[in-house]
Order: C-alpha cells, then structure tokens, then sequence
C-alpha cells in the first residue's frame, strides 16, 4: 500500500521564530523535536517556552476553513448527483442494456446460501442501484484525492471515503487496517499532535506527573532515561501511563490517589 | 466478504454457495468505465482503486441481498423480488438509494406489464389486428 496520498499533506506545528509561515510549508529542522504544544527543545534536557500558540492557532484555523470549505463543496456535489440520478431514472426506457452484467450480479447473490430464488426483476434493480453506488463512492473518494492535491484515484482515497460515511461501516474489512489507521490520522486536524523527530535520535521515557517537577516540566524527558528504582518503587499503586495528547490545563488531572 | 472460491473440480458448480474466483467480482472494466464516468477528463484511477471498488461492490450486493433473503425467510418466501432489495436498502441506511430504486422498481414493471400485452397480442390475433393493437398502444406513449 504507498502512502503517497499522505506525503503531501501539509506539516504543522510550532516554529520558535516569530516569523509567519506560509500555510503548507515545513517549520520543521531535520532533527529538532518538539515538546509540548508552545514550546520547543533546543538541546537535550531543556524545553523553552516560546510565543507559537497564537500561529499554531492560526494554522489549525486555516486548516480546518478549507476542509470545511471541501466537505460543502462535497455536499453540494452530492445533492447534484442524487438530484441526477433521479432525473436520470425518469427518462430510463431501455430496461435491456445495463451497465453491469445481470448474470454476474444473480450468481453473487447466489453465493448466499440462504438464497433459493432469484425474480427476474432483482438483479435489475441491483444493477442501476451498484451503477449508483460506484459513482457516489468514486465521488467521495475523488474528493479525498483532491484534498492530496493528486489527480490519480488511489486505493486509500477509497478508505478514506468508508472512513468518513456511516453508510459504508460494512465494508471497513475490505480495505486493510493499516488504510483505515491513516485515515483516522489524517482526519484529526493538524497542531493537536505532538510532532517529533526521528523515533530513535534520542532515548526518553514517560514520568507520572508528581514526579516531574524534578525534572522541571511533565511529559518526555529527553536525554538518558531516568530510570531510578526509588522513584517508582515508593508507589503503592501499579503505574499508569499518562495520557499521550496534551489536554487543557484544566482538564489535566494527577494519578488518583487511593 | 470471505473468499468463497472452491476448488478446480468445483469450479462449474454453482450449489452451496461455490464459485470461481472472477465470478465472485463485477468485471474490473465495467466498474471502471462507471468510476471514469463521475470524474474529470484529466482523472485517472490506480488499477488496485478499480480492484478495491470491484470488492466493495461485491460486498454491497451480498449485503443487501443478506438483508432482502431475512426478510423473504420470515416471511416465508422463497423468491427475492425487486420490493424486497428496496426494503433492504431502506433499512440498512441506504434512504438515497431506496426511493429512487422504487420508482425504477415502478418503471421496470410498467414497461414489462406492457411488453407482455404486446407479446400476448403477437401470439393470439391475426396481422391485420396486430397491427392495429399496436397502433393503439404506440399512441399511448409506449416505447416498443
């Protein structure tokens, strides 16, 4: 499966500049990771505090005007496209000719064992209703190609269009997990992440939030793990990781207390 | 859907639910042309985006029909018709499906019921009537 739909999208995240970044350009150093969402590390063990909030802000808002910018054109492409088809089925007269083989549509049907007869009429009706479900799926799916900025049809593109509509829950085992992943990925809007560098340039590990006044600040330490015995073992309770996306201060909570 | 393809010797056998391969699939060509129908002139399709629709099509009749065949099973029928495919569609969700797919249920039956008067007329009457009952019915606005 290449993912080559997903290269194209634009990065995001927080530039210790102060300098306004074009939309769709990479702030980003090879190598540099970033802390939490406002701040960046400039060497290991250190996070600064920078003023980004307010572009990583306009970033997001930008981002998500044009996605709802594309999901109202969809809609207005797809109230045109019920609206023709209805058209299209009053001026139907020719009943012989169709767009799929009635044969082949009447032996899928007798692949259900359940199945003991067939009237005529039903492998009809599936034929003009399939012929409409392709175009509404390729429709759908074609706007996932546009948002890439691709004019090739691509097989995560059609994932992506089963992703987004309830209607097609039934065929999420058709397109493979890791598909299904990206979409749910790329569909949460950029700057909510924490973005990283490479996974390997520099060993961290996660500390329980009542430690990490030690350090200085909760989430990654970077640098060599702080793996000291004494800190975990004073603890009554088994460890829980804390949650992994950044969270409103109000909202973030310390490890219950038993 | 599962794989349902049996093996060499089974190949033309149709009972129990045993078919080949490629029957399990709506031709790739037709599905195809129907996706470069709604696109743009510049738009192209990736040979494995045409196999992913091949299957999920597939996966769509065999939905549906499951639905239809539960409906005819309580009610203790043994025959899938047109009405019952519309119910199905109704029920699963497909609403943008369902109505248009019984008002061609509706053509598809007038233009049947019609095309049977003109065969039963073929058989029974003498030329001279014949050409005149189907005089009448191509001024009723039936397309022949």
């Amino acid at each position: 499966m290449d993912h080559q739909g997903h290269s194209q999208n634009p990065s995001m995240g927080v530039v210790g500049s102060g300098a306004q970044l074009a939309y769709g350009s990479n702030p980003y150093q090879p190598g540099q990771i970033t802390g939490p969402p406002g701040s960046v590390v400039t060497s290991v063990g250190t996070i600064q505090s920078t003023p980004a909030g307010a572009q990583l802000g306009q970033h997001q808002l930008a981002y998500q005007h044009i996605h709802q910018q594309q999901q109202h054109q969809l809609q207005q492409q797809l109230q045109q496209f019920w609206s023709n088809q209805y058209q299209e089925i009053e001026k139907v007269t020719d009943f012989k000719n169709h767009s799929l083989p009635l044969a082949r549509i009447k032996k899928i049907m007798k692949a259900d064992e359940d199945v003991r007869m067939i009237s005529a009429e039903a492998p009809v009706i599936f034929a003009r209703a399939c012929e409409m479900f392709i175009l509404e799926l390729t429709l759908r799916s074609w706007n996932h190609t546009e948002e890439n900025k691709r004019r090739t049809l691509q097989k995560n593109d059609i994932a992506a269009a089963i992703t987004r509509t309830d209607i097609f829950d039934f065929l999420v085992d058709i397109v493979p997990r890791e598909d299904l992943k990206d979409e749910v990925l790329a569909s949460i809007p950029r700057g909510t992440m924490p973005v990283a560098g490479p996974a390997d340039a520099l060993p961290y590990c996660y500390m329980p939030p009542q430690h990490a006044s030690q350090v200085g600040a909760a989430g990654v330490i970077m640098g060599k793990p702080v793996m000291d015995p004494n800190m975990y073992a004073q603890q009554s309770h088994p460890y829980m990781a804390p949650q992994m996306w950044p969270q409103p201060p109000d909202q973030r909570q310390s490890s219950p207390e038993h | 859907m599962e794989d349902i393809g049996g093996s060499s010797s089974n190949d033309n056998n149709n009972n129990g639910g045993i078919i080949k391969e490629q029957d399990r699939l709506l031709p790739i060509a037709n599905v195809g042309r129907l996706m470069k129908r709604i696109l743009p002139q510049n738009a192209k399709i990736s040979k494995e985006a045409k196999e992913t629709m091949q299957e999920c099509v597939s996966e769509f009749i065999s939905f549906v029909t499951s639905e239809a065949s539960e409906k005819c099973r309580k009610e203790r029928r043994k025959t899938v018709n047109g009405d019952d495919i519309c119910w199905a569609l109704a029920t699963l969700g497909f609403d943008n499906y369902a109505e248009p797919m019984r008002r061609y249920l509706h053509r598809y039956r007038e233009v049947e019921v019609d095309h049977n008067k003109v065969n039963l007329q073929e058989k029974g009457n003498s030329p001279e009537e014949k050409d005149d009952e189907l005089f009448k019915l191509s001024n009723r606005g039936v397309g022949l």
